[in-house]
């Protein structure tokens, strides 16, 4: 088979995953190579479902040998089937890397022959991309859940990134959906990854000569709407994840019913985008806004509300804790007003040092009044509308949703359609 | 009363020689233009400024010594080519007199929340090429990289390409000002490209046929392929698309056209 007719099918095996960021790992150009991995992550394009193109997105192979009911790539589906050489792969990444069509590799597989076979062969990739071509840029890889420690390790010292799929958020799901992985053999690498990457990081401080060990960390991905974990199961997991793994990133990837399975949603459900939108928000939230995920949900409301942004739910819920005076709050309790964010909190802090605030200097200090007025004073005086019951101020809320939550329910409306 | 109107040539070093002089004047000064760029109304005083790199640089010590964004909102400023920042400049100069350093976090101020803007979105633009230039690589390895910025960001294109690509000859081109860079793997330097070469670019958003070898086209055709595949059609949504990738920027794009 042609490179190019692989490439058009482990592209479109590959598309389902849903991290694109090349975002967090740096990588200064050595003296005789090619390229370096930029701190602060480079979009090359926009695919035409709007995502961000920035990696060569691609599967090493997908001839599987697992049978997960959720996945298009799954044994027992015929579709077609294609592997790539190691080279091939590194050839692709450095002639797209030189022209600049792309940040990096994203190298990802179905396990074929065996989980270290598979292994083997993607560090084979990064062997030859770094020692061969002497490549600099950006490098995630994909674990094989099973794969061998050794080939864990190594892969470790030649990636940026690495990450292991947590697939789905409990292990009840993970044995109904997917009976040939484990929960172990997902954790134990995840583990391995994240003391060796601690552990090199101690050395390094010691010795410069120590080795690199996946600088970008590593994260992870789990399917939502395949199973039934509510909101706050996903997003206590989310947590541990980042507490107890050190995870840079946890993705959620809306589940798009491909296969017809008596234990999935039907064919043609729409995938739960919006759900998805609300997750990545309340992830936003424990990761900048220092929020806790017992904070966002509980266990009498377990799901996020999708008509909401879960900041604004979360200050609807605890509406006594407001309205903050802009002129007063410290930059914490700035961050809890909906519709101002970190720019704009750290803008009214800066300037507040110089003069106090005025309410015509609101808008520009780039807060979104329409959102904001409801739980703010300024130099005593409230914006919003005291007279509103509860019950409108929640609807009110809804009404000035940002553009991008009301495309996406929207959008969804019109997927339904199909 | 008359309008009092700074003129300068146009250069980096006339628009802070310009500001400079203006603030020292201590008069209510109304604008500050490239000369091209302003014609003069009745009740206008125009004083026009002869270029003195020594006055600008003073100024320009000046701005970098106050740290914060004060030397950024002026280089950004002029790489933005907006017309009115001359007056937005000297607006800043004044405030820092006043404030010190503080006075670039004055979003209140319009001239200074105008000069945020600009300088951020020469940043972003600068930001964006870096992942939307397109290299043509050449039979014999040379890189050629054409785009169309809104502002003037080529100096910051050429610096991220010289650490990312510094082993490697390339040449990035400005159609729109037709202004080529060259790195030659040891230093950057402003070349003159063929007329008829740059006509062709901006005419068909390609390099001539006879330049194109069979494997640039090869992997333009793969890079074609992927960009296709990518894509979730459960999820196509051209609008999200366009409105990250707007389609001024399409012209250039392999995968886009
Ligand atoms: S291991 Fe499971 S999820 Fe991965 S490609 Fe195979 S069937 Fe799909």
């Amino acid at each position: 088979m042609k490179t190019a007719d692989k490439l058009k099918i482990l592209a479109d095996a590959a598309k389902y995953d849903a991290s694109c960021s090349s975002s967090g790992s740096s990588r200064k150009a050595a003296p005789d190579g090619i390229g370096n991995a930029a701190t602060s992550g480079i979009c090359h394009s926009w695919a035409a479902d709007g995502r961000c193109v920035s990696l060569l997105k691609i599967l090493m192979s997908n001839e599987c040998l697992y049978d997960c009911s959720y996945c298009l790539n799954r044994r027992s589906n015929t579709v077609q089937r294609a592997t790539f050489t190691p080279e091939e792969v590194a050839d692709l990444t450095i002639n797209f890397y030189l022209r600049n069509y792309i940040e990096g590799l994203f190298l990802s597989s179905a396990v074929y022959a065996s989980p270290d076979k598979t292994m083997a062969d993607m560090v084979d990739v990064c062997r030859l991309l770094r020692n061969k071509h002497k490549f600099n840029g950006y490098i995630h890889l994909k674990v094989i859940p099973g794969a061998a420690k050794e080939l864990v390790q190594q892969a470790g010292f030649l990636a940026d990134r690495m990450s292991v799929n947590i697939e789905l958020p409990s292990e009840a799901s993970l044995q109904r959906l997917a009976p040939q992985k484990s929960r172990q053999g997902i954790l134990t690498p995840m583990k391995q990854i994240g003391e060796d990457f601690t552990g090199f990081q101690l050395e390094r401080k010691k010795s410069r000569n120590a080795p690199n060990f996946c600088p970008g960390g590593q994260t992870t991905q789990m399917i939502i709407g395949a199973s039934a974990e509510s909101d706050l199961q996903i997003l206590n997991l989310t947590e541990k994840l980042y507490s107890k793994m050190s995870l840079k990133r946890v993705y959620y990837s809306a589940y798009i019913a491909v296969n017809d399975e008596p234990l999935l949603p039907a064919l043609l459900t729409a995938p739960p985008l919006i759900r998805e939108h609300r997750l990545y928000q309340a992830d936003w939230l424990l990761r900048f806004y220092k929020y806790q995920s017992h904070e966002i949900l509980s266990p009498a409301f377990p799901n996020l509300d999708e008509r909401l942004d879960p900041k604004a739910a979360w200050a609807l819920r605890n509406f006594d804790f407001f309205p903050i005076d802009i002129n007063k709050a410290s930059y914490e309790e700035l961050l809890r007003i909906p519709g101002v964010g970190v720019t704009s909190a750290r803008r009214i802090v800066t300037t507040r040092r110089i003069a106090a605030i005025r309410e015509q200097d609101l808008k520009k200090i780039g807060l979104v009044l329409k959102r904001a007025r409801f739980f703010m004073t300024i130099n005593g005086k409230y914006l919003g509308d005291r007279s509103l019951s509860h019950h409108h101020l929640v609807s009110a809320m809804c009404k000035v949703e940002p553009p991008v939550a009301k495309k996406l329910l929207h959008g969804g409306r019109q997927l339904r359609l199909f | 009363m008359d309008s009092i109107i700074y003129l300068h040539d146009g250069s980096f070093e006339g628009l802070m020689h310009a500001v400079a002089a203006a603030v020292k004047s201590k008069e209510d000064v109304q604008g500050i233009y490239a000369e091209k760029e302003f014609s003069p109304r009745i009740f206008d005083t125009c004083i026009q400024i002869k270029t003195d790199s020594q006055q600008s640089l003073r100024l320009f010590e000046y701005l970098k010594k106050l740290k914060g964004n004060a030397a950024r909102f002026a280089i950004n400023g002029f790489l933005s080519e907006d017309l009115q920042v001359g007056i937005h400049l000297y607006w800043l100069v004044r405030q820092c007199l006043v404030y010190g350093a503080k006075a670039t976090q004055l979003y209140t101020h319009d001239s200074i929340r105008h000069l945020d803007k600009l300088s951020q979105k020469v940043g972003s633009e600068a930001h964006r090429f870096t992942g939307l230039i397109r290299f043509r690589i050449l039979e014999d390895g040379l890189q050629y990289g054409p785009f169309e910025p809104d502002c003037n960001v080529i100096g910051y294109c050429a610096q991220h390409f010289r650490e990312r690509l510094k082993n490697q000859s390339w040449i990035l081109h400005d159609i729109r000002r037709n202004h080529a860079l060259y790195w030659d793997r040891d230093s950057l330097q402003s070349i003159d490209i063929d007329e008829s070469f740059t006509s062709h670019v901006r005419q068909y958003g390609e390099i001539p046929e006879s330049s194109l070898s069979e494997a640039e086209r090869y992997y333009q055709k793969l890079w074609k392929s992927f960009h296709a595949a990518i894509a979730n059609q459960e999820r196509k949504n051209l609008n999200l698309q366009r409105q990250f990738l707007p389609q001024r920027y399409w012209k250039y794009l392999v995968e886009m056209r």
